[in-house]
Order: structure tokens, then sequence, then C-alpha cells
């Protein structure tokens, strides 16, 4: 597992003051929750808006999320990602749910159409926020993709979509849905993987 | 038919999209299965969590505005959230307020027909009232006006007194009248004989040219007389006053014999 022993070094300072400070709000310390909120809330408002598209339904993301790490502090297990990784691992959840509960209704859209959540059973220890030039190197690769391969990404990860639905939504057949995504991500991580091999 | 298990390429290929949260649920859980017996599966999800969590944070970056940060801590400390009305709720709150307008509305349309239908009742009961009113203030002024018409009569500068006497039917009888050409006459009397049945006394301003009808009368059960009476228009000069004994409803002229008369002066 090579790349443990990189995100170790995604972690730095910076996550080891967010794990005291979930240790403090775990124990209700008020303080803790805007220092947390202080550090975090843009990149999660900024999430949420993407995800959502509307002010007020990423205030109220935002919001529930807050809220949620508030309750369940105490359930924090560092060793199944950072802070950073658990709160915007949150509100992509809470954003998505919101996105398909306004796109479902009247009629709920069928399991198999709806992409899951990010699994909260994956080896989490990878999840960590990357630093700001890895997350540049990303967005330079996204932007470079074509948009055969970009756009069902977007779709995917943005909105939600299973590749059936992307697949229907672009008439474009499933299977090519599937290889364009794949070679998609593989772009992109070798994007992040630039930064530390 | 049992479906074929899918190969470990096609399980393989899912493991990026597993990492970036993009399987459907059932084949996130056939996949979890898979990674539980799958150490290969397992790194290749792990190889693209980063990738996951980077496309969080390649997102155009927006400060929430300082009023999301007062509603988190608050909600926190257990207080109520500041009151808040968000365009995200404008759609619920439209509708609820819609739902409250119109029950509100129903209530108040219930109220007002309840309230209009009181106020018909009272006024048709005011209108009624001042039916009635009206009556009373006629007949009230009426009788002021026959009250004071005796004395217009008796304050009249052309005032004529014009005693009458019984004739034959009625020796004892008499009456004096005050008239006044401008104000009209006032008439009393006494012994007058009871009226037989379908028959009323009736009075003549006796002219030159013909006897004009003044009036009927009707003598209480004593047989006393008392009226006022106006003056007929365009009267000629009277000679002399008359009462005779006449149909009910009296006639255009005497037919009946004279009860009373007297001389103008």
């Amino acid at each position: 597992m090579w790349l443990l022993g990189v995100v170790v070094k995604f972690g730095g300072p910076a996550a080891a003051l967010d794990e005291d400070t979930v240790s403090r709000l775990a124990r209700g310390d008020h303080d803790a929750l805007a220092e947390l909120y202080d550090r975090h809330a843009r990149l999660m408002y900024s999430l949420a808006l993407r995800i959502v598209g509307r002010q007020a339904d990423a205030e109220d993301v935002l919001q529930e999320v807050f809220s949620q790490a508030w309750r369940q502090a105490a359930r924090y297990d560092a060793s199944r990602g950072s802070v950073g990784g658990w709160l915007v691992t949150l509100t992509r959840s809470r954003a998505l749910d919101r996105l398909r509960r306004a796109r479902s209704e009247p009629q709920a859209a069928p399991d198999e159409m709806i992409a899951a959540d990010i699994p909260d059973e994956a080896p989490a220890a990878d999840r960590q926020l990357v630093t700001e030039q890895q997350a540049s190197q990303v967005r330079a690769a996204l932007d470079a993709l074509p948009d055969g391969q970009r756009i069902p990404l977007e779709l995917a990860y943005y909105e939600g979509l299973s590749q059936s639905a992307i697949a229907n939504r672009l008439n474009v057949p499933l299977g090519t849905i599937k290889t364009r995504m794949r070679q998609a991500l593989l772009r992109l991580r070798e994007a992040l993987a630039g930064e530390v091999r | 038919m049992t479906s074929q298990p899918e190969s470990h390429d096609v399980l393989r290929e899912r493991a990026a999209l597993h990492a970036i949260g993009a399987l459907t649920a059932p084949e996130r859980e056939a996949f979890e299965s898979h990674l539980k017996v799958c150490a290969d599966c397992a790194a290749e999800v792990a190889a693209f969590l980063p990738v996951g969590i980077a496309l969080a944070q390649v997102v155009p970056l927006h400060d929430p505005p300082p009023s999301v940060r007062e509603r988190v801590l608050a909600d926190a400390r257990g207080q109520p959230a500041s009151p808040r009305v968000t365009r995200a709720f404008v759609p619920w709150l439209a509708t609820a307020a819609m739902f409250l307008l119109t029950v509100g509305l129903g209530f108040y349309v219930g109220q007002l027909r309840d309230r209009v239908r009181s106020l018909e009742v009272r006024l048709r009961d005011a209108l009624v009232r001042l039916d009635d009113g009206e009556r009373r203030v006629a007949v009230a002024l009426r009788a002021a006006a026959a009250a004071e018409a005796p004395l217009a009569v008796l304050t009249a500068p052309d005032l004529q007194r014009i005693d009458l006497a019984g004739q034959p039917p009625a020796p004892r009888a008499s009456a004096r009248a005050f008239w006044s050409r401008s104000r009209g006459l006032v008439l009393t009397g006494s012994n007058l004989p009871p009226l037989p049945a379908g028959r009323v006394y009736q009075l003549w301003f006796v002219t030159a040219q013909a006897p004009i009808s003044a009036g009927l009368l009707k003598p209480d059960e004593a047989g006393r007389l008392s009226a006022v009476l106006d003056t007929p228009a365009d009267l000629p000069t009277p000679v002399a006053l008359a009462v005779t004994l006449e149909p009910e409803g009296g006639r255009p002229a005497p037919t009946g014999d004279q009860y009373l008369v007297g001389l103008t002066q």
C-alpha cells in the first residue's frame, strides 16, 4: 500500500490540528466548532453550491453537515480519513441527496439510475484533502479533458448520475461512457500522482 | 435462470467509480462484497479515492454568507436558529402561505357572510323602525298641524264669527264657526241629533251662486261637534253657513234637511 505512505504526507500539521479540534468538538466545545467552520466552510460551501446550484440550498447543506459533525464528532475515526476529507465527503453526500430529492420530484428515480455516495466502507485512510498544488493540477487536467470524457465524469461526480443515466442523457452507448469515464479518471489520477512521484 | 457472476475484470473496472461514489446502489453492494475478498480491487479503490476528494476541491471557491456561520453556531448551542427565509424555502413557504391564506380567507369570507346577513337583518329592522318612525312623525305632524290649525284660524286677521242656530229637525242644536278665508274654519257645536245609519252631516258655504261643501261632520255620542276645515278654493263670498243631513260620503250639493244655519257678517 504505497499510497498510504503518500497520504500520510498529505495530512501534516493541519490534519493534526483538525483532529484535535474534532476531539474538542466531541466534548461539546463550541469554539472548536467555530474553528472547524472557519477552516473548512469555504470549500464545503463551494462544493455544495457546485452540486445544488442554488445559494440557499448550499447554505442549508453547509448547516446540515456542521450539525451532523457536531452531533457525530465522537464517532469520528481518524484512521478512516482526515477531518477535511470527512467533511467534504459528508458535504457531497448531503448535497447530492438534496439534488436528487429536487430532481426526483414528483416521481422517484429508479435505483439503477442513481449513483451511490462515496463508500463509507472503503479504505478511508486515503480520504484526505489534497494540497492546493495538487488541486490545481487536477483542475488543469480536468479542464484539459475532451468533453466526451469530462462531461460524463462531471455528471457522475457533481450530479450523482449513474453511467446508465449519463448514457441516456448524452445519447451515447453505455460501453462508451464507461470507457471514457475510466480514461478520465486515469488522467486525473496521473495528474494527482505527478505531485507525489 | 441464475445470472452469471461478473468477471473480475468487470468488477475491477468499477473500482474507480466506487472511489468517486459513482456506482448505483446495486453495483456498489455487489462490488463491496467483492472488495472483502479482493486485495487487488481494494488497492485500486484506494488509488482512486484521492481523485474523488480532489474533484471536490477543484470547484470554483465561494465564501458562504456570514449568516450561515451564525446559524451553525447557534444551532450547536441548542438555540433556535435565527429566523430565515431563504429562496430554497420560498416554494414551501409560498405553498404554506397560500394554504393559510386560503383557509384564512375562507374563514374571513364566512365571517363576512355572517356579518352581511346580520347587517341585512339589522337593516331591515332599521327600515321597519324608520317606516314606523316616519309614520309616527307624520301622525305627530298632522296632530301638531291639527292642533295649531284652530289657533292659526282664531288668530287670523280676517277672522269672522258665525253663529249657527238649530233648525226644525234639531231645534236645540247650535254651533259657532270662526272662519278666515286665508286660514280655514273652526266649528264647534252641541246638541246635534245622533246620525242615522248611513248618514252624515255636511257643512256648506252658502254663496250667491250655489252652496259649496266645506266638509263632513260627525258629532260625538253627546251630540258635540268639533272640526277644523279648510276654506274651499275659489270660494265666492259666502252669505251663510248651513249644516244638512246627507247620505254617507256627502253630496256635491245639499239634498237633505237643514239642521243648522248661520248668516255671515
